[in-house]
């Protein structure tokens, strides 16, 4: 829990509900548990609003309660991790769009506003909205489409009766649903896929078209015998691999030509069996001695997916010759000063000066060897560089707090700045669209539109280019956190 | 450093004109002063890559827009009461509309797995604020009332209680009228100095009318 994380969770939460939620989460955040009369006291806020603010916390899963020693009264704890998940709902969307189709993206983001609701409610709120375009699709909904990520709270698969659906669609009362099974969204399988996608497009990006399709035969496999994020999964029988390729992909003949080929570059390991191999072959796959078995390494993929997203951040800040000396450390593991120089073929000068904004901004550290000489010989002290990835992770995450931190900041800024312009930029369009949708003559929507004036409308486009580049940067952020958290679900 | 050396006739504190010139200020140009402010931001070496804006990324920020606007229309965005400075303005009449529309939502919520306190029946413990009984201005004239009675029941008895020790304390009382007469003759001086200002706090105490029951929580 760090103070950056602090500040990411307390803007986040003023940007999706408010001041009034956002304080009470500062608070949660600041204490860990509290009972209601401690916040009351603390936020300064009325008890009405409070009692509010928690309940859309609860209800968004970004609190929980458990009983104090008291036992009737209830302690509430914030879950940071969960709050900073709401970044990502876009990601999840246009996931599911390009995978399933856009009805159950509908379902998707209905259920991601209401968090929370059995299925008729579900499926009937999703009627009334979409009634003009989709009438008989909704229906189908339920039983054509596989959605495999949402879960049932109680683990029992209701039977949707669709007569009963309709029967209330067409009766527009909700509370005639007798469902008493609860859904919610599946953030996890929503991460095992974006995780397989990212494995996938690595390799493709790497070696081969080819390669990018065997791994995903192989990931196929390892879901069916192994848990989703096991570091290491079962052993997949090469024969069975073989096959299901075959089948699959017969427009990629060279795939089944160079099978075995391409399953040994994907494996390829330097030197010993246990060692992750960095540079080429991604160690995502390791071949079994005697039975000629594969498994995915999940491990050995996010630290691959790792290294190469702290080569990426460190060309981006400090220039390709640094990221020629880190990837030199990374190799050699621990290396001196002068070795560096050596191997990375720089001037002396610049080398000394990239590798200590090196070692300023943490990426990588100093080991002190003493070379112990007798008493009354030099005693110099060797320092040898290093990299220690863990807290370099550690590091590159807090930076990335603070990034998203100050993006959604200088968001909030921009749009408190601009607030009566892009309230009236609103006015307008509302406005506009109501008249168009009456049919009224152009003349009259023309002269809606000029009460925008011409330096009013520059202005607005700026603020917008500007709200729209802090947009898609929250959105990149999110994708590093991502990797970030998936190394650390095997360092721990 | 040769030059450092060997100007160095005395402590060191200053620099000589070697030094000086080693330094590179020359004789002639002052340092101009610097009329701009320093710059909000430092500059940046290296410009980062450009963020990625195609069709996928702009279909993700239009998804977000639209999620957090549902938000904000729902009653999961807590209002804050903000304050008018009393003016009445134009712009009131649709912002009172709004609110009112917004006002009697209750948010949307499985009841069942929510602790008691945030369930909608309970939101009442305590609000009615305590009545003080001497806010209500009959309750202030019936307690006068009372007080009046009281007051003429023990003016009965005291007169009663004087009758019977007036013979007794005659004397002392007169005594004691005439002291105080005088001693009023003498404090009334027509200034300050002699006045007694001083409140040594035992009245502080006497108030007995608890009328609220302790501070509720």
């Amino acid at each position: 829990m760090s103070h950056q994380l602090g500040r990411v969770v307390s803007v986040i939460l003023q940007r999706y509900f408010g001041e009034n939620v956002q304080k009470v989460g500062d608070d949660l955040f600041t204490y860990g548990s509290k009972p209601i009369a401690l916040l009351v006291k603390s936020t300064g806020l009325s008890r009405i609003k409070v009692v509010e603010s928690l309940r859309t916390l609860l209800k968004y899963d970004l609190a929980m309660f458990e009983p104090t020693p008291n036992e009737v009264i209830a302690d509430y704890r914030l879950i940071p991790e969960n709050v900073l998940l709401m970044i990502r709902y876009p990601r999840y969307l246009l996931q599911i769009k390009t995978k399933y189709g856009s009805e159950a993206e509908i379902l998707i983001e209905e259920l991601l506003q209401k968090a929370c609701s059995t299925a008729t409610v579900l499926l009937v709120s999703i009627a009334v909205k979409y009634k003009d375009d989709k009438q008989a699709s909704v229906a189908e909904l339920k039983e054509g489409s596989e959605i495999p990520t949402l879960v049932p709270v109680a683990t029992i698969t209701p039977e949707i009766d669709v007569r009963a659906v309709i029967k209330i669609m067409n009766s527009g009362n909700l509370a005639e649903s007798s469902d008493n099974v609860y859904w919610k969204v599946n953030y996890d399988r929503f991460h095992q896929d974006i995780r397989d996608e990212i494995m996938i497009k690595a390799i493709t990006r790497r070696i081969d078209e080819n390669a990018g399709e065997l791994l995903r035969h192989m990931l196929q496999h390892m879901y069916l015998t192994s848990p989703a994020w096991a570091a290491e999964s079962t052993l997949v029988p090469a024969v069975e691999l073989r096959e299901a390729c075959l089948r699959a992909a017969a427009d990629k003949p060279l795939l089944n030509q160079y099978f075995d080929q391409y399953l040994k570059v994907l494996g390829r390991k330097k030197k010993s069996a246990l060692r992750v191999t960095e540079e080429s072959g991604c160690g995502t796959v390791r071949a079994d001695a005697g039975g000629r078995g594969y498994s995915v390494r999940g491990a050995g993929a996010a630290r691959g997916c790792l290294l190469a997203l702290l080569e990426g951040l460190v060309t981006e800040r400090l220039g390709y010759k640094a990221a020629r000396i880190f990837r030199i450390i990374l190799d050699k593991k621990y290396i001196e000063e002068d070795d560096v120089q050596k191997n990375a073929m720089l001037p002396n000068k610049e080398c000394k000066e990239l590798s200590y904004k090196l070692l300023e901004e943490h990426f990588i550290s100093l080991q002190p060897m003493r070379k112990t000489a007798s008493a009354g010989g030099m005693n110099k002290a060797v320092y040898l560089f290093h990299i220690n990835l863990h807290d370099v992770a550690h590091t590159v995450q807090d930076m990335c707090y603070k990034a998203l931190g100050n993006v959604l900041r200088r968001a909030s800024h921009e749009r408190a700045a601009h607030a009566r312009l892009l309230d009236k930029q609103r006015r307008v369009r509302s406005i506009v669209h109501g008249m168009r949708l009456r049919a009224e003559p152009q003349q009259n929507i023309d002269d809606v539109e000029e009460t925008l004036t011409p330096s009013e409308l520059a202005v607005l486009q700026g603020v917008e280019k500007r709200l729209k580049q802090l947009s898609a940067a929250e959105l990149e952020i999110d994708k590093n956190l991502f990797i970030l958290k998936w190394y650390f679900m095997y360092t721990h | 450093m040769a030059g450092r050396g060997r100007g160095r006739g005395g402590s060191g504190l200053s620099l000589t004109t070697e030094q000086i010139q080693a330094l590179g200020v020359t004789r002639g140009d002052n340092a101009p002063p610097t009329l701009v402010p320093p710059p909000l931001f430092p500059k940046l070496e290296k410009k980062p890559l450009p963020l990625i804006c195609d069709a996928a990324t702009d279909y993700m920020l239009i998804v977000k827009d639209q999620f957090i606007e549902y938000l904000h229309e729902s009653p999961a965005f807590v209002k804050v009461k903000t304050e008018t400075d009393g003016v009445e303005r134009y712009s009131d009449k649709y912002k009172m509309l709004a609110l009112d529309a917004k006002q009697n939502k209750l948010l949307d919520c499985v009841w069942v797995n929510m602790p008691t306190e945030l369930r909608p029946q309970a939101k009442r413990p305590r609000t009615v604020p305590r009545k003080r009984k001497l806010d209500d201005p009959e309750e202030i004239a019936k307690r006068l009332q009372t007080l009046e009675k009281k007051e003429t029941l023990e003016t009965d008895e005291a007169i009663d209680g004087k009758k019977k020790e007036l013979n007794n304390e005659n004397v002392d009382e007169e005594e004691e009228l005439e002291d105080e007469h005088e001693q009023e003759y003498e404090l009334d001086d027509g200034t300050d100095y002699a006045n007694n200002y001083f409140d040594n706090g035992e009245d502080y105490e006497e108030e007995d009318d608890n009328l609220d029951d302790g501070p509720v929580y």
